[in-house]
């Protein structure tokens, strides 16, 4: 899924206005300019985790978590200063999961550079849509 | 993967054996400056800054009167470019930064402040912007002259020649020399176990080889900063006779952390192999090099097999870039701020180059955005909090100086969430104890006058520490830790106080105590006046040592209540400190 395509989907799960589907999200300052830029790119995980955080954040007003020492345990979660804070909110709200980096268990990781199916990436939009039913 | 290689190196003061030499700088332009002080974009709104909130911040500098405290810089961090390349120059991105960073810089300048920008060794920015400063080191410098830049930092993602924070972690290949068995010389096999000395602390032997010849990783917190961080293998060979020899190593390669490809080969100081070798099937799987030719003399001669190369690529691209600086502005004043987070050991090299270095990681990953203060820890495993940084820092002080540049522990977080007032207290005493750079990374429209955060960052006791011309950072000189030695033990168990000891240019000394535990330390500690001389005293005029030695009695000012009290006690004690709290006085001798 291209990071357009994703922004698209975002927007049409939470029943927004679909018509400029880079407009809001820039005004508001939950993307990007370079998801303008790169919009036929496709969609990393460390990129969908930013941007359903600020979506959330800046759009649907739900509160960071304070306490985020337990994403601590993703092996790659200190790799990335800018994206470590998008990344830990939504794996500690359970939107989006770790991975296995080692077949015997026990080795978490974020996988910050990886890319998810579209199922997968549906799914992360249903659970975030949830949260905001949840605490919104 | 990269294609290219790291440059060879021809400037001998590029090489490990010049790191510690000041006879041939580097940059005998390099002015002796006080640590930095100012506000930067980044622990405030992350890669969200823009136009907006930087002329905010500028004008909250002026109506709080910050710039007459100290705090001139105003540094956009991260997130401020377009994320790719105009005609090969950098632009500003254009929603954030409309009217360009020339326009800004302007803003910044006719408010009486100086303007500072960020940009990264890599080929991207951390953010991912396709806008490092490699191989683009002139065109970009020029532009930052032309935008009237008064500082630079300068970040190491994506940095080509390390497996740095978004690297490929294979880069290691350039980092470690591979593991080594034996070489053969003039007939004769030596064995890298028995017959060579492994210097330093890095390498070790596993089974009938060595390996991790290199030097550490320092960017997270698991290892001290302070002794020979980096190993080499030397091996000490008779010759008979003055000739060219050849060497052939027995060598097995690999591309991970402790195991690479890159080989380097001294004959004593001189440096006379320095490439890749071919690739072996594994990390154990030996194979011999091709011969290497050598010129020895008769007599004892030291052949060191090393790769110094991980420390070496990383001062030679922040010379790139420092170079390039002076060249298109010879008369313009810049710092040079270094954010290698510690990786390669820069309080080794950072002096050469730069005004400051980072010794870790971020201080904090959960960075604000407008309308969210963001959050910091008080204490943590990784470098995200006050005393991991704080930990490594408060052992550096040999490294710093005003003939060298600055430890630099992260921006201050004072303002953020998660920690209290009184850690807020400490953060800052402790940083100014530490001649650390003092940026500031609050949304400055949360500070008002007279408001708790603003009168602990205008704190004209606290930065007149921080400040002092003599230029010293503190030394731990007692701690309630068991330890050989608090002025160099790295410990990272904060059930402890400390009690840190800074000479000061005017015979005065500045003696803090600082409680690192979360709960109150309730007995009494006392620091003698000849503890405190035998620890700085040398770093005093031996005048002022013997003055603060034998006067007769002390004004003990405390910098936080500002109370003054004389005492002609030899010592100075506290009864008992609150749970994460500092005391600092400032000491002046009374004839």
């Amino acid at each position: 899924m291209t990071r357009e395509q994703f922004i698209q989907r975002l927007l049409e799960v939470f029943k927004e206005d679909t018509s400029d589907v880079f407009s809001n999200g820039l005004e508001k300052g939950w993307l990007e300019f370079e998801d303008q830029l790169y919009r036929d790119d496709v969609i990393t995980r460390k990129n969908i985790a930013r941007i359903i955080h600020m979506y959330l954040l800046k759009q649907k007003r739900i509160p960071d978590l304070q306490d985020i020492s337990k994403a601590g345990e993703l092996r790659d979660i200190y790799d990335c200063r800018v994206c470590a804070k998008h990344v830990a909110q939504i794996y500690l709200r359970g939107i989006m999961g770790a991975k296995e980096l080692s077949a015997k268990g026990g080795f978490l990781w974020f996988d910050l550079n990886g890319e998810d199916d579209d199922h997968s990436i549906e799914e992360y939009l249903i659970r975030a849509y949830g949260i905001t039913k949840e605490i919104g | 993967m990269n294609q290219d290689r790291p440059s060879s190196i021809t400037d001998k003061r590029i090489r490990f054996d010049s790191f510690s030499g000041t006879e041939d700088a580097l940059f005998p332009s390099k002015k002796q400056r006080l640590p930095a002080m100012g506000w930067n974009s980044w622990n405030a709104f992350g890669s969200g800054n823009t136009e907006d909130l930087t002329k905010a911040m500028v004008n909250k500098i002026k109506e709080l009167g910050l710039d007459e405290y100290g705090y001139k810089y105003v540094v956009l961090d991260d997130g401020c470019y377009r994320p790719e390349r105009v005609n090969d120059h950098l632009e500003s991105d254009p929603v954030k930064f409309p009217s360009g960073f020339k326009a800004m810089a302007d803003t910044v300048h006719a408010a009486g402040l100086k303007f500072g920008m960020y940009n990264d060794i890599g080929d991207r920015l951390c953010s991912g912007a396709e806008v490092g400063i490699y191989k683009h080191e002139k065109i970009d410098c020029e532009d930052y002259i032309n935008w009237d830049i008064d500082f630079i930092k300068v970040d190491n993602c994506y940095y080509m020649w390390d497996n740095a924070t978004f690297s490929n972690p294979e880069n290691a290949i350039y980092s470690y020399a591979p593991n080594i068995k034996l070489i053969s010389l003039a007939g004769t096999t030596y064995s890298a176990v028995k017959d060579a000395e492994i210097t330093g602390t890095r390498a070790s032997v596993k089974d009938d080889y060595v390996t991790f010849i290199g030097t550490f990783d320092g960017t997270a917190p698991d290892h001290s900063p302070v002794g020979t961080r980096s190993s080499e293998l030397v091996f000490e060979v008779e010759i008979d006779e003055p000739n060219v020899y050849e060497l052939v190593v027995s060598y097995a390669s690999g591309k991970e952390e402790g195991v690479g490809r890159w080989l380097q080969i001294a004959v004593n100081s001189d440096v006379v192999f320095d490439e890749m070798l071919p690739e072996t099937e594994s990390p154990e799987t030996f194979t011999d090099s091709a011969p290497i030719k050598l010129k020895l003399v008769s007599g004892f001669n030291k052949i060191r097999i090393m790769n110094h190369r991980r420390q070496e690529n990383t001062l030679n691209s922040y010379t790139e870039i420092r170079k390039e600086l002076e060249n298109f502005g010879k008369d313009r004043d810049i710092v040079f701020s270094i954010c290698e987070w510690g990786k390669t050991q820069p309080q080794n090299w950072g002096h050469n180059v730069g005004d400051s270095w980072r010794i870790l990681n971020d201080i904090t990953f959960q960075v604000g955005a407008d309308g969210n203060n963001g959050t910091a820890a008080w204490e943590c495993d990784y470098t995200t909090s006050i005393t991991s940084q704080y930990n490594k820092a408060v052992i550096m002080d040999e490294f710093a100086g005003l003939d060298k540049g600055w430890n630099d522990p992260d921006m201050l977080v004072i303002g953020m969430d998660g920690i209290t007032e009184t850690m807020c207290k400490s953060h800052m005493a402790t940083w100014c104890m530490m001649n650390s750079p003092l940026m500031l990374g609050m949304d400055l429209r949360r500070v008002n006058k007279s408001d708790w955060m603003y009168n602990l960052i205008t704190n004209e006791d606290l930065i007149a520490l921080d400040q002092d011309p003599l230029g010293v950072q503190a030394k731990r000189i007692f701690t309630t830790f068991k330890c050989d030695d608090p002025s160099t033990e790295y410990i990272r168990d904060n059930n402890r106080v400390d009690v840190l000891a800074k000479p000061l240019s005017n015979g005065d000394i500045a003696l803090a105590f600082f409680n690192l535990k979360q709960e109150e330390h309730s007995d009494k500690i006392s620091i003698s006046v000849d503890r405190i001389i035998n620890s700085i005293g040398h770093k005093l005029t031996p005048s002022a040592a013997e003055n603060f030695k034998n006067a007769a009695s002390y004004q003990l000012k405390d910098l936080f209540t500002k109370e003054c009290k004389v005492t002609s006690d030899k010592s100075f004690s506290i009864d008992s400190i609150s749970a994460c709290d500092c005391v600092v006085y400032r000491i002046s001798p009374l004839a």
